[in-house]
């Protein structure tokens, strides 16, 4: 179900109307609240909901026995099964049809005829999010870093929420599970902040990525010829775009709903685009992820502790693995490489030029880290080396032959919406949107709150299925 | 700050925006009508796994959808046909997925508007929508369902929400608002302007637009899509879609179905270079000749050649009823279809 959809309207008030109904007790909510999950992603395809719950069985039994034991082979096991199952689930499901490939390609190079039969995989909606989340879960117990979840429905529904299951963000079982234990319920000012959060995460998804965006950067990318440079750049500027639109829309919706019903989901993003180095990036994009690499990838890899060299080739993994997450192909590869490599470029730069950061600076440094981010974004969007090479290459005005394919309209529109956006978080970047509300006069937001519901209703959304649910 | 206010606020306007907007767009004579997309389509589609023998599915491009009324020929044979003709596209693919997939053993009318059923099987934008669609049906979630059916009553009663999957240059919503800005001249001259003109019913029955028969300039601006889409095809593929329905048909009558083939109107400068492009004897003779099915060609009886086309596409609604009224008594004399009504 997609929160820009009508069925999910129905769905939530249903489920607030229970939530804040008298006929449940606090453990019936919860068991409400579960079941609604489950239908929340039953919707979209009932038997993946098996996969949740194996997820669910095996790491709420892991972390039991995890808890418990203190013998370190069998704890080491236990650590093991967990990532067995969360793995292969990932592995087969998100990253089979590509390994299945790549066997085919190298057994072909070195001249074995083998043509292996698809396998036609369904890939079930965020199971790159949910996995991680369990993971977490168990990692943490394994480590004696949290408390386990008091209850096997206090962590089913930590697997399961549904705000946050299919997209993010990925949420510590510390900051949510015991967020389950007491009663939860919003005060009317949460209830209503929750409800503007909702409007602004369907009207960055609607309006903003699939109304402005969405139509320029497919053209571009789908466009199967040479571009001439500005198309080039248009294209990769509406992507960069529609992605954060896209995704940071969908975290903002999670975390409004999550309030509506009177729980806290951690921030995912942070004005991103008004960065300043790529350091400042990942601490402002997808923040629940990063963190979550941080944590469970780049430190146990050695992190920073073991030397520069070290430090680098742990970024590097690190990154290289994110960009693989994102999906199952090597361009995301190569988006994962580019950032990795900014990082380490960054690091190295700032030994040599020691650079004081001023208003004056930082914007320029600003526009420079997102001119970056969007050569990065080629490879992210592009279906294929192919398209992503053609992309460079006129992004670099190397083909002054290119065709022009978007009209002074369109590259107007894209122009006035990427403008606003990168100021937007520019002004934005060392404040908060509640803060910044709390400034505005009530009558203000009122009218904005509404201009923005009916540029939603004026959209019309299709219910365009969010980008990063293929993830 | 105070949320109740501004919620307030936000509610009070946000009602008086949309009221305005609806009051605007009904204002320039915007109907609130249903979307003719893919879900409306696999309702329809949904319904050939449960027909019997005597019933009808109308297969085709918008000729079928236009000219055959649904309610004229359930009055005149007891049985309402199921439309799944779809505008722009092949009935070819339908056909098959309908012969292979299902037992339906009714009758099959496939109509032939020979610019798009005369195109490379597998290949274009004619092969691809149709396809789209059996895709959606197949593989539809529960929320799409849902989204559909929620989705009806408001569209019922908004004309605003009046964006179409098809795309119509007169599509209200924002997209195509902001999409339909034209500055300067740094792209060539493009398509011209492809406004709708004809809405549908819940099972898919078109009326064409009163506008499209009185405002001669709106219609001639669909002529001039139609002449530009037939100079830009492709020659006519005519043997490699014959030999692609040999089979199919041969494997529906096996089973006690039926197919016929149809060709509705079209006049003027269209009706004129589709006979130049697709001449009859090389297309539509062939293709009886081959198929070994019955074809009716609107050329061949007075009673079907009597039509202008305002658009010279597709016929009027009430020429359009004419027209299946009098097709349906062919059909029956012939007895290519039941009548319920005198068994």
């Amino acid at each position: 179900m997609l929160f820009n959809s009508l069925s999910f309207v129905v769905f939530l008030i249903v489920v607030l109307a229970l939530y804040y109904s008298k006929i449940l007790s606090w453990t019936g909510k919860k068991r409400m609240l579960l079941l609604s999950s489950y239908v929340f992603y039953g919707m979209w395809n009932p038997p993946l909901v098996i996969l949740l719950w194996i997820s669910t069985v095996v790491d709420w039994t892991a972390g039991k026995k995890l808890a418990t034991l203190e013998n370190k082979k069998k704890r080491k096991l236990w650590l093991l099964l967990s990532m067995v199952v969360n793995l292969g689930f990932l592995g087969f499901f998100k990253y089979g049809n590509f390994l299945l490939e790549n066997f085919t390609a190298i057994l072909q190079s070195i001249g074995i005829e083998y043509e292996a039969l698809p396998m036609d995989i369904i890939l079930p909606m965020g199971i790159s999010f949910y996995t991680f989340q369990t993971m977490s879960y168990t990692i943490d117990m394994y480590y004696r870093k949290g408390e386990r979840a008091r209850t096997f429905l206090d962590f089913a529904l930590y697997v399961t929420f549904f705000p946050q299951l299919v997209a993010g963000p990925i949420v510590r079982a510390k900051d949510l599970i015991t967020q389950f234990y007491e009663p939860k319920k919003a005060t009317i000012h949460q209830f209503l902040w929750g409800l503007f959060l909702l409007t602004i995460g369907v009207f960055q998804k609607v309006v903003l990525a699939d109304a402005l965006l969405s139509s320029t950067s497919d053209k571009v990318f789908d466009a199967g010829k040479l571009l001439h440079g500005v198309d080039a750049w248009i294209g990769t500027l509406a992507f960069s775009g529609q992605i954060f639109f896209d995704f940071a829309g969908y975290s903002t919706c999670a975390i409004g709903i999550a309030l509506m019903l009177g729980i806290i989901l951690p921030d995912n993003f942070r004005y991103p685009y008004a960065s300043i180095g790529f350091s400042d990036l990942w601490r402002r994009w997808h923040i629940s992820l990063s963190s979550w690499l941080r944590d469970y990838l780049y430190i146990p890899l050695g992190g920073n502790r073991h030397g520069i060299t070290r430090m680098y080739v742990a970024l590097m993994l690190t990154m290289l693995l994110g960009g693989l997450w994102h999906g199952a192909a090597w361009t995301f590869v190569i988006w994962g490489a580019l950032h990795g490599i900014y990082l380490v470029g960054e690091r190295l730069l700032k030994k040599l030029i020691p650079i004081k950061i001023n208003a004056w600076n930082g914007i320029f440094l600003a526009f420079l880290t997102y001119t970056l981010v969007n050569i990065t974004w080629v490879f992210f969007r592009a279906k294929g080396f192919a398209t992503a090479n053609d992309m460079i290459t006129s992004m670099f005005f190397l083909n002054p032959d290119g065709s022009k394919i978007l009209g002074i309209a369109e590259i107007g529109k894209v122009v006035i919406v990427i403008t606003g956006l990168f100021l937007c978080h520019w002004f934005m970047r060392n404040t908060s949107m509640k803060e910044v509300s709390l400034k505005t006069p009530s009558w203000v937001l009122g009218v904005g709150w509404a201009v923005l519901f009916f540029l939603i209703c004026l959209a019309q959304g299709s219910g365009e299925q969010f980008i990063y649910f293929q993830f | 700050m105070n949320l109740k206010k501004s919620v307030g606020i936000a509610v009070v306007l946000g009602i008086a925006f949309i009221a305005i907007w609806e009051l605007y767009v009904r204002s320039l004579g915007y109907v609130s009508e249903l979307d003719d997309n893919k879900a409306l389509w696999a309702i329809q589609r949904a319904k050939v796994d449960k027909l019997s023998s005597d019933d009808i599915v109308l297969l085709g491009s918008s000729r079928v959808h236009f000219d055959i009324q649904l309610n004229e020929w359930e009055e005149a044979t007891g049985v309402r046909p199921i439309m799944l003709a779809s505008d722009g596209t092949t009935p070819t693919p339908i056909f098959k997925e309908i012969v292979e997939e299902t037992d339906f053993n009714g009758t099959v009318v496939i109509g032939v508007a020979p610019a798009l059923f005369f195109s490379q099987p597998g290949k274009g934008f004619m092969w691809d929508r149709p396809t789209k669609r059996l895709r959606h049906y197949y593989e539809q979630t529960y929320a799409q369902r849902a989204n559909h059916y929620l989705s009806l009553p408001l569209e019922r009663t908004f004309s605003f929400l009046n964006a179409s999957e098809e795309e119509w240059s007169d599509d209200i919503d924002l997209k195509t608002l902001v999409n339909n800005i034209k500055i300067g001249n740094r792209l060539p001259e493009g398509r011209p302007p492809f406004n709708n003109f004809g809405f549908v019913d819940a099972d898919r029955n078109v009326t064409m637009f009163e506008k499209t028969k009185t405002d001669t300039a709106f219609a001639n601006g669909i002529v001039k899509i139609w002449l530009g889409g037939i100079e830009r095809r492709p020659t006519p593929v005519v043997d490699s879609v014959i030999l692609y329905y040999q089979p199919l048909i041969e494997k529906l009558k096996k089973r006690g179905g039926n197919a016929i083939f149809i060709r509705c109107p079209s006049s003027g400068k269209l009706r004129e270079k589709e006979n130049e492009i697709y001449s009859r004897t090389v297309c539509w003779d062939e293709l009886l000749l081959q198929s070994g099915l019955n074809g009716y060609h609107f050329e061949d009886y007075t009673q079907l050649n009597q039509f202008t086309c305002p658009e010279e596409s597709h016929l009027f609604s009430t020429d359009a009823r004419i027209f299946t009224k009098e097709l349906v008594k062919i059909l029956l004399e012939d007895q290519q279809i039941s009548n319920l009504k005198t068994r």
